[in-house]
């Protein structure tokens, strides 16, 4: 099944494999940062004392952790997006942008449900004496909130935020199904001019443990780097 | 007391809970001028530390008003001099009340002298070379310079109180409230915290204390409240506190606590 010949044939297509790489680095980076952002707005939507937003929260998070992420790729990309003529021009030369924002767009939406309850978590596990003692100084809910509240809770939520955020690179392989072209694209791609599948598979593994790995291990340093107020 | 030396004057005070089941407060008014040292003492549960969270609005009252500075805090808006209607921005109040905490409230992520700075060059802009600097003589002051460079948990609980107390004197508020200060420490922790809010109201800070330390509330008091069930039941200076209690449910009290 796996010969060297068949990685010899799968090697002239590497090219593919580099541009998947280039592809699923800007998909999950881009997921990383609307998800993260947005998951703070429903976080923060979620335990705001204004009810119609928390209920609105809460039901967005239900909602996207209750379906498939298939199905909500789908929607996206064949329903929401078959309205909207996105401009079609391409990214680094070979990323089609029309398949590439819905999949952004889905995959944010997505990460943003989960990551919304683990920031939760994290704000809602801080003392309230650290607000009471940040808002009696003067500063503003803004202030307490990035000063205060959020450097503390990300430093207690992050090998939670680690797991999220490996979990996005690898479930950005989905967006193969719209045509996204990501690792897996270039898989399957090979696997049609070449009538191999084992190799790009394993070639596929490699490039994928070679993005998560050192994503858990950047987090885990700044695990560290956060700790120094825990050391007496 | 003069009436325009009044510096925090409540009226009408209610903080109810469960729909009014349970009164934290009951109907408090009380003056507090300028240079006052207030003591607030009482069984637990008689509202208080509630009393003195409503004075900067960490607790919100059910009705009953807190004027400070001539203006009404709990209201969202007040007329200001030339007769305009203003809109209460309550964080420009609360910087101007010092606060200080049973359990301290340190900002663990951040040095001493990062947990002092934060405030001044958040919220005044101070340059953060000129707040450094006067952190570093209100360290020297509670002999804690040497500690500057310091995560809170390096420090003892005595040491962590003393320099919440410094932190709240760097926003150089006009009054400092302080809720049970010695209530979480070792008990020989306690006369170094003492000993500097001693020293803060020689100096003639504006004091309101919630304590259990009677010895203090008698020596650096200039008034002291007994509150019960949320209400003030007796007011006064520590001699007819102390010594003349006028109720029975304040005879009782002190006998148990003296």
């Amino acid at each position: 099944m796996i010969s060297a010949a068949g990685f010899a044939k799968t090697w002239q297509y590497i090219q593919l494999f580099e541009q998947g790489l280039v592809c699923t680095l800007s998909l999950s980076a881009l997921t990383v940062i609307f998800g993260f952002v947005f998951a703070l707005f429903l976080a923060l939507m979620r335990m705001s004392k204004i009810k119609p937003l928390s209920w609105f929260a809460t039901a967005y998070v239900e909602l996207f952790r209750a379906t498939p992420m298939l199905v909500q790729l789908f929607i996206i990309y064949y329903v929401v997006f078959a309205k909207v003529s996105l401009p079609s021009f391409k990214i680094f030369g070979f990323i089609r942008f029309e398949r590439f924002f819905p999949g952004v767009v889905a995959l944010s939406m997505n990460s943003g449900a989960y990551l919304s309850e683990i920031i939760r978590a994290g704000i809602q596990s801080i003392d309230i004496g650290q607000t009471e003692a940040s808002r009696s100084l003067g500063l503003s809910y803004k202030q307490t909130l990035f000063e205060i509240v959020l450097p503390q809770a990300i430093k207690n939520i992050l090998p939670a935020i680690a797991n999220e955020f490996v979990t996005i690179i690898k479930e950005s392989s989905i967006c193969y199904t719209i045509g996204v072209q990501e690792i897996m694209y270039a898989v399957s791609s090979t696997k049609g001019a070449t009538y191999r599948i084992a190799e790009p598979l394993l070639i596929a593994t490699a490039v994928y443990f070679c993005l998560t790995f050192p994503t858990s291990k950047i987090i885990a340093y700044f695990e560290r780097r956060m700790s120094r107020g825990d050391k007496r | 007391m003069a009436t325009n030396d009044e510096m925090i004057k409540v009226t009408n005070l209610c903080k109810h809970y469960y729909n009014g089941e349970l009164k934290a407060l009951d109907n408090v008014s009380y003056s507090i001028s300028k240079g006052d040292v207030v003591v607030v003492i009482g069984p637990s549960g008689s509202g208080k530390s509630t009393f003195l969270r409503c004075l900067n609005l960490l607790e919100v009252p059910t009705s009953g008003s807190v004027v400070f500075d001539g203006i009404d805090i709990t209201q969202k808006h007040y007329v200001d001099e030339q007769g305009n209607k203003v809109k209460l921005n309550i964080d420009e109040h609360r910087r101007k009340m010092g606060m200080v905490f049973q359990h301290f409230n340190l900002f663990p992520h951040k040095t001493i002298l990062q947990n002092m700075i934060l405030a001044p060059v958040k919220v005044k802009r101070m340059d953060p070379a000129e707040a450094t600097e006067k952190a570093m003589q209100l360290l020297r002051r509670v002999g804690l310079e040497d500690r500057a460079l310091a995560y809170p948990i390096q420090l003892s609980g005595g040491q962590k109180q003393r320099v919440a107390i410094v932190r709240a004197l760097m926003m150089e508020p006009e009054v400092m409230l302080f809720d049970e200060p010695t209530s979480a420490l070792d008990p020989e922790m306690v006369g170094e915290v003492l000993s500097v809010m001693t020293e803060l109201a020689q100096s003639g800070m504006t004091m309101v204390i919630v304590t259990h330390e009677m010895g203090f509330a008698r020596e650096v008091g200039k008034r002291v409240v007994f509150m019960a069930n949320g209400r003030i039941v007796e007011e006064g200076t520590p001699e007819q506190i102390f010594d003349h209690p006028q109720s029975l449910r304040l005879a009782t009290f002190l006998e148990k606590v003296l």
